[in-house]
This record gives structure tokens, C-alpha cells and sequence, in this order.
């Protein structure tokens, strides 16, 4: 989906309702290494804006937010650490 | 047809609005708790600080003529606490919903639908008992009027308004100057305005400033129409539902009317607003979410069209249009919705994410 980078994990959150996409995102977060990438793919618009930026509040860093087709997006977050 | 054409544009206006700002209040409310995200709560404050200073400026000028809900304690208290349940079980609110629909969302439409069917059942229904013993614990003023933070403390109500707007304005900015935040956005910058009013989600305070305007501009187009008040939700469904079904209900006035009105063509244009916005934005697609989950937001709406019957308003009936007001049947319904929400969100979410 994306050219570089390669994600260790991906969830599809795509069809699900508010808040869904944002808690197991959050989840899947607790569960994964440092240095883990997980990509979060998503088509609920508000969770493409929100999703990032609490995952940036978590301490994790947001290293892409990309619209892949129509209101599909493709986000992924490098796990760095505790808030 | 006046009626309807006006009631269109400023539904029109609204889901456009509400769909770039993904404007939904159950989401204001439960990302409090849920991430501490306060952004969609700051974009209602920002509309509810608009309209108290524009309902105020209409009302100063003779345009309208203020409307607050009366106080039924029971009702506004026991309806309240229902929608706010059935509204993180639908996954939005009343308005959060209707948007949706334009959105592609079947969850939405789901939702909707429940919702429709239990407020005709509360509202002319086998519910509507229920609904009228609620309903029956109204107080009013010493001169049977409405009560509002403005008559409990003796003041007139669009100087009360203008006032308290203009204290929360200047204390909310005082607070923002001192904590300076660093708020990151994502994705790419968009390259001309064009671009960011169509392309890229609308940010928390243009999104306040712009549902606050369309606020102030549905209260003048509506009394126009015979119907005295701001944005509304609840009524309009009803009144689609109603109309379709050419129900003859003999309840109260409002709930007499077969024919489409104002409130219920405002409905149809915040779904076809968001369509619109949907579309160039290239946001619409029909999904959905899994049968479980379709079944949870049908639920969901059934509680909330039933609590909002009761309570004499939605979260737009009461928080976005009544708050404003400073009706304390609406502050009352919309503290219980935001408790009922809270409630809901914290077993289903909350809990289990900290287990």
C-alpha cells in the first residue's frame, strides 16, 4: 500500500463504526514492541484525524496518514513508547 | 412549499457543515473520556458561544422572539440519560446519524430507522403513556414562564446570554493564551482554500464558527415557517416518517401535521448536505459495518428516539439549540445525555480496554 515502509502488523478497521477503529488501534498498540510499525486501515473520517492524534498523545509516533482510494486511509504508527 | 425550500437550504447548509467539521456530539463527549481529545467538545462550545451571542442579536433587534424549553425535570432527566445510552450504542448522536446517512453509512441508516420507529412510538404510540407521565413533572416561573439560568436569577434573557457568552469568551481565551498547545495535523497541508473547505476536514473552530452562523440563521427562517425554534433533529424524522406513512396523529399540534415541514425538510437537506460534501470531499462509499454491530446501532437508535421524545429534545434540540437559550430543561437534558453517554461509553469501552 505504502512505497517504503513495511508494517510488522496491520489491522482493517474499514466498515466499522465510531469508536471502534480508534479503540483497537489503541489496543493493538498496548500489545506491540517498540520499534513495531502498525499500519490501521480506516474509512471512518474522523477517526483518520483522531486516530493519529492520540496515538501521538500515547507517545507513539505518526509517520504516515495516507488516502489510498475514496474514503479509505492507510495510517501507520511507529510504537515508541509509554505515554 | 416555502416552508420546505427554507427548511432545505438551512438543512443543506447544516449537513455540509456538519460533515467537513465531522461534527458529532457523542463523539465531543465520549473522546473526553475516552483519550482526553477535547477537540469536537471545543468546536460545540465554539457553535453554542455563536448562536448565545447571535440568538441574543436577533432577539435585541426584534428579529426573534426566544424560545427555551420548559423544565420537565422527569423527562428532560429520564430522557436524557436513554439517548445518551442509545447514542454510543448507535455510534453518534441524532445529528451524528443523519449525517452519516449521507455518508454511505449503513450503521447510520440503521440507526436512523430505529430511531424513527421509537419516537412515533413514544410520540403517538404504545410509549406515549410512558412519555406523558415523564412529561408530567413541569415547572415554570411564578409567571408561567419557561425557566431559564436568566429568570432564576432575575436578569432579562438576551442581556443574560450576550453577557455570560462574553465572560465564558474572555475566560476561555485568558486559559488558551496561558497554555499555549502544540497541536500537530496530519496528512497533507491543502494547497488553496478551495482545498481545505472541500478536500480536508474543516478544523474545531471554523467548524464551531460555521454550525454557530447556520444556527443563527435557522432560528429567523424557522419562526418564519410557524415553527419558533433553532436546528432541530428529532421532530424532523418524525415528521418524514410521518408524512411517508400519511399518519393522521391527533396528539398535540406540532404532531398533527401529515405534511412535510419545515423541521423535517431541514432533516432531508443535512442528509443530502453531507452527500454533497461526501462526494466532492470523496468520502462517500456505501459501508457497513458487521450484522452484530447493525443490530447494536438499530438498538441504539431505538433508545435514542425514544429518549428524545420524552426529553423534549436531541442533542441539537437541547445542547445545540436550547443551551444557548439558557433553558434549564435543556441544560438539565443535555447534562443527562452527556451522563448517560459517559455511562455507556465507560462499560463498553473503558472498562474492557483497561482490563
Amino acid at each position: 500500500m505504502t512505497d517504503q515502509i513495511i508494517p510488522t502488523k496491520t489491522i482493517d478497521e474499514r466498515g466499522k463504526i465510531c469508536p471502534y477503529p480508534d479503540v483497537d488501534t489503541m489496543t493493538t498498540l498496548k500489545k506491540m514492541k517498540k520499534g513495531e510499525i502498525l499500519e490501521v486501515l480506516v474509512d471512518y473520517p474522523l477517526s483518520v484525524e483522531r486516530i493519529p492524534r492520540s496515538a501521538q498523545k500515547s507517545g507513539h509516533k505518526v509517520l504516515k496518514v495516507q488516502q489510498v482510494d475514496g474514503p479509505n486511509h492507510s495510517i501507520l504508527i511507529e510504537v515508541l513508547g509509554l505515554k | 412549499m416555502n416552508a420546505i425550500l427554507s427548511g432545505l437550504f438551512v438543512g443543506v447548509l447544516f449537513g455540509f457543515a456538519l460533515q467537513r467539521g465531522r461534527f458529532c456530539m457523542n463523539s465531543a463527549f465520549r473522546d473526553i473520556i475516552l483519550g482526553k481529545d477535547f477537540t469536537l467538545f471545543k468546536a460545540l462550545s465554539v457553535a453554542i458561544l455563536v448562536e448565545m451571542i447571535g440568538f441574543s442579536i436577533l432577539a435585541f433587534t426584534g428579529t426573534v422572539t426566544l424560545a427555551p424549553k420548559p423544565l420537565m425535570w422527569g423527562a428532560n432527566i429520564v430522557g436524557g440519560l436513554v439517548f445518551g445510552f442509545g447514542m454510543v450504542l448507535a455510534g453518534g448522536c441524532a445529528s451524528g446519524i443523519t449525517y452519516r446517512v449521507g455518508e454511505g453509512m449503513m450503521g447510520a441508516l440503521m440507526a436512523v430507522l430505529g430511531f424513527g420507529l421509537s419516537a412515533l412510538m413514544a410520540a403517538t404510540g404504545i410509549l406515549n403513556p410512558i412519555l406523558k407521565s415523564l412529561q408530567n413533572t413541569k415547572i415554570m416561573t411564578a409567571d408561567d414562564k419557561p425557566l431559564t439560568l436568566a429568570n432564576m436569577a432575575g436578569v432579562d434573557l438576551k442581556i443574560a446570554m450576550l453577557v455570560l457568552a462574553i465572560l465564558i469568551i474572555v475566560i476561555w481565551a485568558v486559559l488558551a493564551l496561558r497554555n499555549k498547545s502544540t497541536e500537530k495535523s496530519y496528512g497533507e497541508k491543502a494547497k488553496s482554500l478551495g482545498e481545505a473547505i472541500f478536500k480536508k476536514g474543516w478544523k474545531w473552530f471554523p467548524t464551531g464558527i460555521v454550525v454557530g452562523l447556520i444556527g443563527m440563521l435557522s432560528f429567523p427562517l424557522s419562526a418564519a415557517a410557524g415553527r419558533n425554534y433553532p436546528l432541530g433533529i428529532t421532530g424532523g424524522w418524525v415528521n418524514i416518517f410521518q408524512s411517508l406513512i400519511k399518519w393522521q396523529a391527533v396528539v398535540e399540534e406540532k404532531v398533527k401535521v401529515t405534511a412535510l415541514s419545515w423541521e423535517g425538510a431541514e432533516v432531508i437537506g443535512i442528509v443530502l448536505g453531507a452527500l454533497v460534501a461526501a462526494l466532492i470531499a470523496r468520502e462517500f462509499a456505501i459501508r457497513a459495518p458487521e450484522p452484530k454491530i447493525l443490530l447494536q446501532t438499530f438498538v441504539g437508535g431505538l433508545l435514542m428516539g425514544f429518549g428524545a421524545m420524552v426529553s423534549g429534545g436531541c442533542n441539537i434540540g437541547h445542547i445545540l439549540s436550547g443551551v444557548p437559550q439558557l433553558s434549564i430543561g435543556s441544560i438539565v437534558g443535555g447534562l443527562s445525555i452527556i451522563l448517560g453517554g459517559w455511562t455507556m461509553a465507560y462499560f463498553m469501552f473503558i472498562r474492557p480496554m483497561n482490563a
